[in-house]
């Protein structure tokens, strides 16, 4: 099947001439530069939004120049390959069993050592058996680094889009928590059910609708989906001195 | 030597207690009485008396000898007064004023051994007289070593030199232009008469006294120098000071010099573009009757150092191999990270205005048409250039490498192939050529091994300890998580392979190379953040992630910390006629030692000729210490040839004359000959009468005294012994026995 990346190249090359060229493209590329890797927990529902991965890769695709991947893989905290995931991604809506000890060292380690979890409490009511369990988690995991709400000039509301509104299935909060350690947020953790309204079904079908914002609220999610998978690969990119003129500017409009 | 003789007195030192000898002398002369009252009816009154006499005649004399009397007998020697002629050889000894010929030096020698009565040969008559030079040393003279005389050599301590001879001689008779070092508090014992020489009044000079500049200087930031400026003999004159490097001037500035005898100080500043050792120069004009013109100019070195080192970093796509790069380039606050990342390309669509995205155009030609050069290294990350860099700015990039900057691509399946052939700017740098079709790999993990000459670069030398390291550098690779991904490469033969594909086709993963002065490195995945994360799951650490990209960074940059040879100069400036010795630091253990029998030594003197230099032994493991003799002032090449490429020290030697202060100092003299009792004299008629009347003064006397014994000696034995024997014959003729 043919990429609307691709689709688009043909089209402008045609009609506008441009020699819109692929960047080189690897010859039987089987690992993307990025993939979503969900976290599968014992208890509650670990795959409330089984339909947005495919969705939200194409966004990335068309939107940035990330190479990204349709693809999800499922994980247990106990897999080595954890420490090789681009992006972790946790979700649910209802309570889910304690990490064992060994569970809770890994992720301690991962999390302080350079990897990245996006969690969302996919209820959209907030104050889920979900939320409860999560922050009881990040408590043990990272108690030095409590979940806080991420001050709106954080990197994640620039890191690509000027996110003024967050997106969402629901609008539970107006921002984002995370935990950070020094000028990095490791873990980032929303309850407006990013991945609901991310999700589409096989004949192109947005599987929820989104409340009370409707379809601009669809838009602001994917763009909050893509600041945090660019804050992700970037880190406090944004937060570097020649962005700081551009940003301000754009701001006060 | 004169020798006046008194016998002035005698003495008595009893062999025996006085009173046993009194007690004796008394029993004699009772015998004798006794003797003479026994006899005297028997041989009649006069035979008997004549007995008596003898015996007590030899009595007398036993006391005599027991009472051991001599005669003190004291011996007076009237002694010359030693006279010591110091004569200044300091350099400034050497200079003549422009209408004389001779030098001050030259007066010298002929007070003391020219013309019709010489001084020398006149103070002979009457002084013990002994000559000796005076510079860096106190150096004892013969008359014909004094007529060779030349002036060299530092400014004399007359302090220690008095010191060394205040025991032995008289007086000290200093012939000098004030030039001199008096230790303050010290008080010489011996008197030292102080003859000028040289003209205060009529010397002019312009002379750059002292130089105040940091040894250590940062690029690019503003270096201030205070140089002193120093004149005799000129009124108000407005004299520029120029600072040079090489032939090139970096800047001037006017100064007003006072009038008379004056110090003036003046603030350079500029700013070092390069790193490096810098030979710099401040130079005066010469002025119209100066005495001394090597003085006008000083040279000095400075070491430039980056005070950070700056990264432009570009990356083609957000990527976890970015974000672990910029965090470990971050963690380094000598590093000064600039990085672009494209966010996205051409063939992206945005769906928002302008207002609601964060991206900033990549100012590409800012950068490299005018910023280039401000940066030490730049870095390609995953970056398709062909979009974005136009040739003129790939031409401007490979520029800046051959001028000595560093270039890094990390590979990717972004990089441009087509463009990486050799006729490219960019593919002409890079120590590879890519593979046919393929250029890019994702189809299975891919393990890296360390090779040879990877085991040896400074880039995978960790810690320095590299006989640990030899143990533990290729396991460190081995457990290593595989990469998903590489450019399959061939370098080229002028590359060198530190890291490869460990099983199959040993596809180089991290190639190093020069080109021009630069040097360029490539690392052909985006997967070297495995590295670190496989180290964090591996519960080990991520230290061989941070170090491995540091020092790729700092050996791109040419950080001096990552030579296996190091090369240390003396700390304090040295002078040309004085061997230099330089300290030599190898990387120790096994492999450098070979490294060090691999290295040849060369040192070029500043005509561009190689001299003569040798290797001490030090005890130091790894150490050596070259050494030469610099014969004449400027700037000295030391290179070093290793195995791993050159090394190249310069060092600036001062001449003999540079910055000599040859104003003669008659005040010095006058507070020299105060302080030690003596008096300033100049050479006129006076001279020989001021140093005569000072040698009366001192004229000594040696008084000796001796003991002349007067009855121990053979002949009073004698008498003795014909007293008695004379007694016994009377008694045998006249019958008593």
């Amino acid at each position: 099947m043919i990429s609307r990346r691709i689709f688009l190249s043909l089209a402008l090359s045609l009609f506008g001439g441009w020699p819109f060229r692929q960047p080189g493209r690897a010859v039987g590329a089987s690992f993307p530069h990025f993939f979503f890797t969900q976290l599968k927990y014992k208890g509650g529902d670990w795959d409330p939004n089984p339909l947005f991965v495919s969705t939200m890769a194409e966004e990335i695709e068309l939107r940035t120049s990330i190479d990204a991947r349709a693809e999800r893989r499922v994980i247990a905290l106990s897999d080595p390959d954890l420490f090789y995931s681009p992006f972790l991604y946790m979700a649910g809506r209802d309570e889910f069993d304690p990490f064992t000890k060994e569970e809770r060292e890994v992720l301690t380690r991962f999390l302080t050592y350079g990897g990245f979890l996006f969690a969302e409490d996919t209820g959209g009511a907030g104050g889920t058996g979900f939320d409860r369990a999560f922050r009881r988690e990040m408590a043990m995991i990272l108690p030095n680094y409590p979940l806080k709400r991420l001050p709106p000039d954080h990197s994640l509301y620039q890191s690509f889009y000027l996110i003024r509104t967050l997106g969402g299935r629901r609008q539970v909060n107006p921002f984002v928590e995370g935990a950070s350690i020094d000028n990095w947020t490791p873990v980032v953790y929303s309850q407006n059910d990013l991945s609901g309204a991310w999700s589409r079904d096989k004949y192109g079908k947005w599987v929820h609708e989104c409340h009370p914002g409707g379809e601009p609220q669809r838009k602001a999610a994917f763009m909050t989906g893509i600041n945090i998978v660019v804050y992700c690969l970037t880190a406090d990119y944004k937060k570097d001195l020649i962005h700081h003129p551009f940003i301000k500017s754009r701001q006060k409009t | 030597m004169n020798e006046i003789m008194n016998l002035e007195q005698m003495t008595i030192d009893p062999v025996f207690p006085l009173w046993l000898i009194m007690l004796l002398f008394g029993l004699g002369l009772a015998a004798a009485l006794i003797q003479y009252g026994m006899n005297r009816d028997r041989l009649g009154k006069r035979r008997s008396l004549a007995l008596a006499l003898l015996r007590l005649g030899a009595i007398s004399l036993v006391v005599a000898i027991a009472l051991n009397p001599s005669l003190v007998v004291t011996k007076a020697q009237k002694i010359a007064p030693t006279l010591a002629v110091i004569v200044d050889t300091s350099r400034s000894m050497g200079q003549a004023a422009p209408q004389d010929k001779a030098s001050r030096l030259d007066h010298a020698k002929a007070l003391l051994t020219a013309g019709a009565s010489p001084l020398l040969g006149a103070l002979s008559q009457n002084f013990e007289v002994s000559l000796y030079g005076l510079a860096d040393s106190l150096t004892p003279l013969t008359t014909d070593e004094l007529g060779r005389l030349k002036a060299g050599g530092n400014k004399g301590n007359i302090s220690e030199a008095l010191k060394t001879l205040g025991g032995k001689r008289t007086l000290a008779l200093l012939l000098s232009d004030g030039n001199l070092r008096l230790t303050e508090g010290e008080l010489p014992q011996l008197a030292a008469i102080t003859v000028p020489l040289g003209n205060p009044d009529t010397f002019r000079d312009i002379l750059i006294k002292e130089i105040r500049a940091p040894s250590l200087a940062f690029r690019d930031r503003e270096v201030s120098i205070d140089v002193t400026i120093k004149s005799y003999g000129y009124k108000d004159l407005t004299l520029p000071i120029f600072l040079r490097d090489g032939g090139k001037q970096l800047m001037a500035k006017n100064v007003i010099v006072p009038s008379g005898p004056g110090e003036v100080t003046a603030r350079l500043s500029f700013v070092p573009a390069e790193v490096g050792r810098i030979n710099l120069s401040i130079a005066v004009p010469t002025q119209v009757g100066e005495h001394i013109v090597t003085n006008n100019r000083a040279g000095f070195s400075l070491k430039v150092v980056r005070d950070k080192i700056r990264i432009l970093m570009v990356s083609g796509t957000p990527s976890m191999n970015y974000r672990f790069l910029r965090n470990a380039l971050k963690s380094d606050p000598t590093l000064d990270l600039l990085s672009f990342v494209i966010m996205r390309t051409p063939t992206d669509i945005l769906n928002v205005p302008t207002q609601e995205q964060s991206l900033i155009p990549f100012p590409a030609e800012t950068i490299f048409t005018k910023e280039l050069p401000n940066f030490d290294l730049v870095i390609f990350d995953n970056f398709d250039y062909s979009l974005f860099l136009r040739p003129p700015y790939l031409e401007s990039l490979r520029k800046f490498v051959r001028e000595g900057g560093g270039f890094a691509m990390i590979g990717g399946p972004n990089v441009f192939k087509e463009a990486m052939n050799g006729l490219s700017p960019i593919g002409d740098m890079l120590p590879f050529h890519f593979a046919e079709q393929e250029f890019y790999r994702r189809d299975g993990p891919v393990r890296v091994r360390l090779t040879q000459a990877g085991a040896r670069h400074p880039i995978m030398r960790f810690s320095g300890d590299f006989r640990k390291e030899g143990a533990a550098l290729r396991p460190l690779w081995q457990e290593m998580p595989p990469l998903d991904g590489i450019n399959l490469v061939d370098a080229k033969k002028s590359a060198t392979v530190l890291l490869e594909n460990a099983g199959g086709i040993p596809w180089p993963v991290l190639t190093v190379s020069e080109h021009g002065k630069g040097r360029v490195l490539a690392l052909t995945t985006d997967y070297a953040w495995k590295w670190y994360m496989g180290m964090v799951a591996a519960g080990k650490g991520t230290q061989t992630y941070l170090l491995l990209m540091h020092r790729m960074v700092r050996w791109l940059t040419k950080d001096p910390r990552l030579d296996p040879v190091q090369i240390s100069l003396p700390e304090t400036p040295p002078k040309a006629g004085q061997e230099i010795d330089v300290r030599v630091q190898f990387q120790a253990d096994d492999p450098a030692r070979r490294t060090e029998t691999a290295v040849t030594y060369e040192v070029i003197n500043p005509d561009g000729i190689k001299i003569e230099s040798t290797l001490k032994p030090v005890s130091h493991t790894g150490q050596q210490l070259l050494s030469f003799l610099p014969e004449q002032a400027g700037i000295y090449r030391i290179r070093i040839d290793t195995p791993q490429g050159r090394l190249e020290e310069s060092i600036s030697l001062a001449g003999p004359l540079d910055r000599l202060d040859g104003a003669p100092d008659h005040d010095q003299l006058r507070r020299i000959a105060a302080a030690t009792g003596g008096q300033f004299a100049p050479p006129d008629g006076n001279l020989l009468k001021t140093i005569e009347g000072y040698g009366k003064k001192r004229e000594k006397q040696f008084t000796s005294e001796s003991n002349l014994p007067i009855w121990a000696t053979p002949l009073v034995m004698a008498i003795i012994l014909g007293l008695l024997s004379l007694e016994w014959y009377l008694r045998r003729r006249w019958g008593l026995i």
